[in-house]
């Protein structure tokens, strides 16, 4: 199939490259770019491992079309680190056995990097509700929860020491 | 395992998307949010020569009010943003809980109202791989001329797993049909067929483009109740909504519908005339419940039995009466 | 009780908690999985499956696939026929199917092409001519198969079975005041783990000789050494030859603990299409490729005195196997010698059978054997109890080991943290409080179980040390710890990070870990059977003491007294008489400038000079103490091995290898649930769980451990399920393969308890499978104190426990069309031999060949 010119913004910056029109958002990101770090985990748009924020907004890059996405703002988890350092979030992952195996990480860091986005002072079933969009098999979730409890706590501290 | 190879169309407006619908019929798919078309494209259980990107018309976005009216939804509207609209929490309620059950947060960002009222029905033998079907011979609703659900039938059983259009049975909603010979207005009611590979009456030239609630169904007390085995991620297994108005003690209109126990959502007949005018008892929701159990022809297309799943639409139903009258 | 034991001072590092060495990848998306790497010229392989269950392959055409543009190399059995699987007893796979296939998804042929997306198309362009033959699902049924067996060295399709007896179980049953009988049935579950498989091959041009030389293989795999020896096997290649490297590993469980035939189909195909290949699952394939927790049918008999004393036990296990060995032979004694060593049980009789059917092979799965097996006793066990009318805490209590002891079955059991473990969790959930006192269809469930850490005998039959550790140490004071553990994601390279930071007293930072690659790290037999923490922990211990051995000898000349009088603390090593206070003083006014001169006393060579100059000292910088050892040679090096020692490698009866274990983890758990009368659904409110890891290392590594294992030990009592119709596998995604959300995933407490084993490292044992079984056990007998029903058969999903509700109340039945009933269970017979694949229903699809067939004929479509 004819490869046709894609320009994509992805983490603040444009891509040209050159993609068949069935190309997904996911392989597009990790073969073409070399961004390796949204997975694929399953292949019927359950597991969440490749999520992705569109303008903002969480989704599925393996259930995207690359092409369906030019004109639109993408972040990936290569994205997140702030300033060459950790994100509060990332850190407290790591500090509370919030990643074990790390293959969902990426996607549930994604998720909750809009979780707190949208409601810096979420209620535990706000989390819950949150996290159900990816699995996780390793972690049983509830170390996830004292880590980004852990992270927004850093995050007000962050903010008070400003 | 990678999509089909297609051409892809992206209209900038509803006029040129059908167009390209009538332009290409048969041999094109229209792409909203994707979560349902995209890991069917992965099944090949679709290869479209042309795909018709509809994502970015926003003129088919958005929850519009009018007054005395009803509110009019765009097709392409999230999920997510009907979960979370608090004009349809208050005068449609029904219709954000059903919404907030969907799969889950991130495929709700991605989903669409349209897509969830135009959800292909589902089969554990239909939504399988090309390389799994070919295991067991095909089945009638793609490619091949049995069903193992029902074997020695000719009918198609894949059942209905959408969410809302239950709900918006309940809400009497509207849909409206653009295609080439200009746009249409038909009572969601008469949107589905009953009948699993050829589930609804939408032509292939034909977008599916607003949802109209109509006002009269405004401040209906409702619930939907999702039997689910996990508490994200999944389809219903079976899935009841109700919705109620009552006058002093006694139900002045009521309305249940069920959903993925049929290949079509459907409105429970005599469920209106059993409750209207009626004050609830647990022995009136409980023959509300058997006559919505009846109304369900359950078969093994998900998981868990047949039988499981009828009777939880008796027990929801009579839940969902019980709570809706305790609580309103 | 375990504060008493826990050292306050002793320890820097260990029994902190710390984050993982490697979080940082994970957690930014920088790290590494298979999948994630690529070469140049880099090729995409795709594997055809089987379509059927069991057929004799007449021919394969390739000829048109290969003709594809794009498609570079197809392969095919023969291009590898060597036989190879896990168990030296169980050589019988091939990479590719050679003359049959023996289960949906077998592996037929791989195609090799420049994309995926050509791969795929060139699959359904390889011809394969199939005679089927009838199959078997049903483990029962197959058992009593004459002909058609799907290995035709196995009679009755049998691929082992065991009976063993210890004690006088007849007499003990004959004397007994209480006989408790059952079936039990546990569903087959899977891993699941979120990474896919992937395997990427590439081999190396020889100089000498100028053509393909070594092969390099980067691998999501639990055991490098033995994906290194099966490739020599199969490629007949020498092991030296073949390099694999581990990259990240997205979840194992298990599932990635053998070698799995993409592994060797990767390498195949790079030597055929003379290129890079590489293979990644779907997630459909990775449900083929299985290796999970077999169905198992458990008839299970437990003998007691009116006091609750259990005085002998009879277990028949039938496992389905699925159809070929895999781990089979050691998970179906595993399932009898894991009858012991958690309770006193002076009588045992066990009979299991591993029988094969026309099903992706079962395996290995956390936990591996003992699971379903403690499901059904645990649950036996709750039964008696209440028919004793003894508190379910209770009955466990009177049946505890004094250790240290033998068991009857020839287990040693030194460290045992169970009484502690009961006691905690009876505490923490408020047992004795709540217990028969909580609202409504609300119940409480107490369960234990147990786990070994690491086989005492390793699979392959060895005297070589089952870990190995190299440690270098240079100039620049950075150490480098080499070894051949596999890092799955439980945190097995900062467990060894520590433990070289411990004994070396230096920082976490200072501290390297290069693991799992066979070029670089010294032979450890890989990460299943919890085996890391205590094998591979001791021989970093040992590797560590020894350099630290050379460097405390170099410093105590330095400063002028004996080794011994040494201690290594805060990166500096200092005379025991020194104060902790003093020495952080002096650190503090001393390191930066320490470390800048030592810098330059290097480039220099005449260190020695200046620590003439300036006389013995109290203490030094670990650089400076390194530096003194290394003197004007080279870098530091030492080497640990651990072998389990011979007296805890188990009895002389036939299968007694399996079983044995340096030591046993347990577990105590409580489970609350509440169960909804009228739709059969169960809510886990929570769980708590005490386990007995030795010593936590890492606690919340230890703590996150023991959470997943719970939580996976739920999802195999609720809701997870392989479902099959005739061969066919009904979920094979993570869509319906339902692994629980993190919406009913309940709280977990996980309540450390250290026993502190005298031969784990640091007195660490296990602490990643232990629990997983108790918790089957714990929410059903949780479900029973709630409303009374006693499920015999997981996942308790809805409709099953509904049915059972239902049957108690004898109201109307629930007429499920799949049985619940143990006594006979329906789901089992109904797969049994029902053949209608031989060509019932006219296929119509495009590219079925039968519809080929068909048309050939002149057929209608």
């Amino acid at each position: 199939m004819k490869k046709q010119l894609l320009e994509l913004t992805i983490n603040g910056r444009t891509h040209e490259l050159a993609s068949e029109p069935n190309a997904l958002l996911l392989d597009v990101l990790r073969v073409d770019l070399g961004l390796t770090g949204s997975k694929r985990g399953c292949d019927d748009s359950s597991c969440g491992a490749c999520t992705v924020m569109v303008d903002g907004t969480p989704m599925l890059s393996c259930t995207l079309l690359a092409a369906s996405c030019e004109g639109q703002s993408i972040t990936t988890i290569e994205g997140i680190s702030e300033h060459g350092s950790l994100a509060a979030i990332q850190k407290a992952y790591g500090d509370w056995g919030g990643a074990q195996c790390g293959y969902c990480t990426p996607g549930f860091i994604i998720t909750v990097k809009h979780l707190l986005a949208e409601n810096p002072d979420p209620k535990d079933e706000d989390i819950r509700s949150a996290l159900s969009s990816n699995l996780c098999r390793c972690t049983g979730y509830t170390q996830m929860y004292q880590a980004i409890k852990a992270a927004i706590d850093a995050e007000k501290k962050g903010l008070a020491s400003m | 395992m990678s999509l089909s190879e297609f051409q892809l169309l992206r209209p900038r407006s509803i006029e040129e998307a059908v167009g390209l619908l009538s332009q290409h019929a048969d041999r094109i798919r229209v792409l909203a949010g994707g979560t349902d078309l995209i890991p069917s494209m992965r099944q090949k259980l679709f290869e479209p020569q042309y795909i018709l990107d509809v994502r970015h018309l926003s003129q088919l976005r958005g929850i519009h009010t009018q007054a005395g009216e009803g509110v009019e939804i765009g097709a392409l509207t999230s999920l997510r943003e009907i979960e979370q609209s608090t004009f349809l929490r208050k005068h449609y309620p029904v219709l954000t809980q059903a919404a907030a059950t969907v799969a889950s947060p991130v495929l709700r960002n991605m989903g669409t109202i349209g897509g969830n009222i135009c959800l292909d029905t589902r089969c554990l033998w239909y939504n399988q791989s090309l390389q799994w079907r070919k295991g067991c011979g095909f089945c009638i609703k793609k490619d091949g001329d049995l069903c193992h659900v029902a074997p020695g039938g000719t009918k198609c059983w894949a059942v209905f797993s959408g969410d809302t259009p239950p709900a918006l049975l309940c809400l009497q909603a509207e849909v409206e049909i653009a295609g080439p010979s200009g746009i249409k207005r038909l009572p969601l009611s008469e949107f589905y067929t009953g009948i699993g590979d050829n589930y609804r009456k939408l032509a292939s030239n034909e977008l599916l483009t607003r949802i109209f609630l109509p006002q009269s169904s405004a401040g209906y007390n409702g619930i939907y109740r999702k039997l689910r085995v996990r508490g994200s991620i999944d389809y219903p297994l079976a899935g009841v909504a109700l919705v109620m108005r009552r006058s002093n003690a006694h139900i002045a209109d009521a309305r249940v519908a069920i959903t993925a126990v049929n290949p079509a959502p459907l409105l429970v007949q005599g469920a209106a005339e059993a409750l209207n005018g009626q004050s609830i008892t647990a022995e009136l929701a409980d023959k509300v419940g058997v006559l919505a159990a009846k109304t369900a022809k359950p078969l093994t297309t998900s998981a868990l039995t047949p039988e499981y799943r009828r009777e939880m639409i008796r027990v929801f139903t009579k839940r969902a009466l019980l709570e809706v009258t305790g609580g309103g | 009780m375990t504060d008493n034991r826990r050292p306050t001072t002793t320890f820097s590092t260990i029994g902190k908690s710390v984050a993982m060495i490697d979080a940082a990848e994970k957690t930014t998306g920088a790290g590494k999985y298979a999948d994630d790497l690529s070469l140049p010229g880099m090729l995409i392989g795709k594997i055809l499956h089987s379509p059927y269950p069991h057929a004799r392959i007449k021919s394969i055409d390739t000829s048109r696939a290969e003709a594809l543009e794009g498609v570079i190399a197809v392969v095919i059995g023969p291009d590898a026929p060597n036989p190879f699987g896990i168990l030296p007893v169980g050589h019988d796979e091939h990479a590719l199917a050679l003359d049959k296939v023996r289960y949906v998804g077998d592996n037929v042929a791989c195609v090799v092409a420049v994309s995926e997306s050509i791969a795929e198309k060139a699959l359904e362009l390889v011809d394969v001519e199939y005679e089927l033959l009838p199959a078997y699902f049903d483990p029962e049924e197959s058992m009593r198969a004459e002909t058609d067996l799907i290995h035709d060295n196995k009679p009755h399709n049998v691929e082992k079975d065991y009976h063993h007896a210890f004690g006088d179980p007849e007499k003990a049953f004959a004397e007994a005041d209480y006989v408790a009988e059952g079936r039990f049935l546990a569903n087959e579950v899977t891993h699941a783990a979120m990474e896919p498989h992937s395997t990427l091959a590439s081999f190396e041009l020889d100089p000498h000789t100028g053509k393909p030389g070594r092969l390099i293989v980067w691998s999501s795999t639990q055991v490098p050494y033995y994906l290194q020896h099966k490739l020599s096997l199969v490629l007949e290649m020498p092991m030296q030859q073949i390099r694999v490297i581990k990259p990240l590993v997205g979840g194992g469980f298990g599932g990635k603990s053998e070698v799995i035939p993409l592994e060797i189909i990767a390498a195949i195909a790079a030597r055929k299409a003379k290129a890079p290949v590489k293979i990644t699952y779907t997630r459909e394939e990775v449900f083929w490729a299985h290796r999970g927790r077999p169905r198992t049918i458990v008839d299970l008999k437990t003998a007691v005195k009116n006091d609750g004393r259990i005085t002998a036990v009879k277990a028949r296990v039938v496992q389905d196997g699925g159809a070929y060995c895999s781990y089979g032979v050691v998970t179906i004694l595993y399932s009898g010698a894991l009858l012991g060593a958690l309770y006193d049980i002076p009588n045992i009789q066990y009979d299991g059978y591993r029988v094969l059917t026309n099903k992706p092979a079962c395996g290995a799965m956390r936990g591996h054997g003992t699971v379903n097996v403690r499901f059904a006793f645990e649950s036996q066990l709750d039964e008696i109890a209440a028919h004793l009318k003894l508190d379910p805490a209770e009955i466990r209590r009177r049946n505890l080991l004094q250790p240290p002891c033998i068991t009857i079955n020839g287990l040693r059991v030194q460290s045992y943290g169970l009484p502690e473990c009961i006691d905690q969790v009876v505490t923490r959930a408020k047992w004795t409080e709540r217990k028969g006192k909580l609202p409504k269809n609300r119940g409480l469930g107490i369960a234990c179980s147990h786990y070994v850490s690491g086989a005492a005998n390793s699979i392959i039959r060895s005297d070589m040390p089952h870990s190995t550790v190299n440690i270098k140490i240079d100039r620049d004071g950075g150490v480098v710890v080499y070894t051949g553990a596999s890092d799955i994601g439980q945190g097995s390279d900062t467990m060894v990070a520590q433990v070289t930071a411990e004994v070396l007293g230096c920082s976490l930072s200072r501290v390297h870990v290069v693991a799992a690659d066979t070029d670089l790290t010294p032979i450890d037999i890989g990460s299943y059977s919890s085996r890391v923490t205590f094998m591979n922990g001791n021989a970093t211990l040992r590797a560590a003491e020894e350099v630290k051995k050379q460097i405390a000898a170099a410093a105590a000349k330095k400063m002028g007294c004996a080794p011994e009088d040494l201690a290594f603390r805060d990166d500096s090593v200092k005379k025991s008489s020194i104060t902790t206070d003093a020495l952080v003083a002096s650190a503090l006014s001393t390191q930066p400038s320490v470390s800048g001169r030592v810098e330059g006393q290097i480039l220099r060579g005449s260190l020695q000079q200046k620590r003439k100059d300036e006389g013995p000292k109290d203490s030094m910088s670990f650089e400076e103490a390194v530096v003194a050892a290394i003197d004007f040679h080279g870098a530091l090096t030492g080497t640990g091995s651990y072998a389990p020692p011979p007296e805890a490698r188990g009895g002389k009866h036939k299968g007694a290898g399996v079983g044995p274990s340096p030591a046993y983890s347990y577990s105590a758990q409580v489970a609350e649930v509440t169960v909804d009368e009228d739709t059969g659904e169960v809510t886990v409110h929570k769980v708590w769980a005490a386990h007995d890891c030795g010593r936590a290392l890492n606690p919340v590594s230890v703590e996150g451990q023991v959470i997943g294992s719970v939580w996976m030990g739920m999802g195999q009592a609720l809701t997870e399920e392989m479902v099959w119709k005739n061969g066919m596998l009904m979920n094979p995604g993570l869509l319906e393969y339902r692994s629980p959300s993190s919406v009913e995933s309940p709280e977990v407490e996980a309540i450390i308890v250290e026993s502190i084993d005298p031969e784990g490292p640091f007195g660490a044992k296990e602490s990643s499978e232990g629990s997983l079984a108790a918790t089957i056990p714990a929410i059903s007998n949780a479900i029973y104190d709630a409303v009374g029903v006693r499920l015999h058969e997981c996942p308790f999903t809805p409709e099953r426990v509904l049915a059972a509700l239902r049957t108690k109340k004898s109201a109307k039945s629930l007429n499920l069309t799949e049985g619940v009933d143990p006594t006979s269970p329906v789901r089992f017979r109904e797969h049994g031999g029902a053949l209608w694949f031989k060509g019932k229903g006219p296929e119509r699809h495009a590219l079925d060949p039968a519809r080929r067939t068909i048309h050939a004929e002149g057929g209608a479509d």
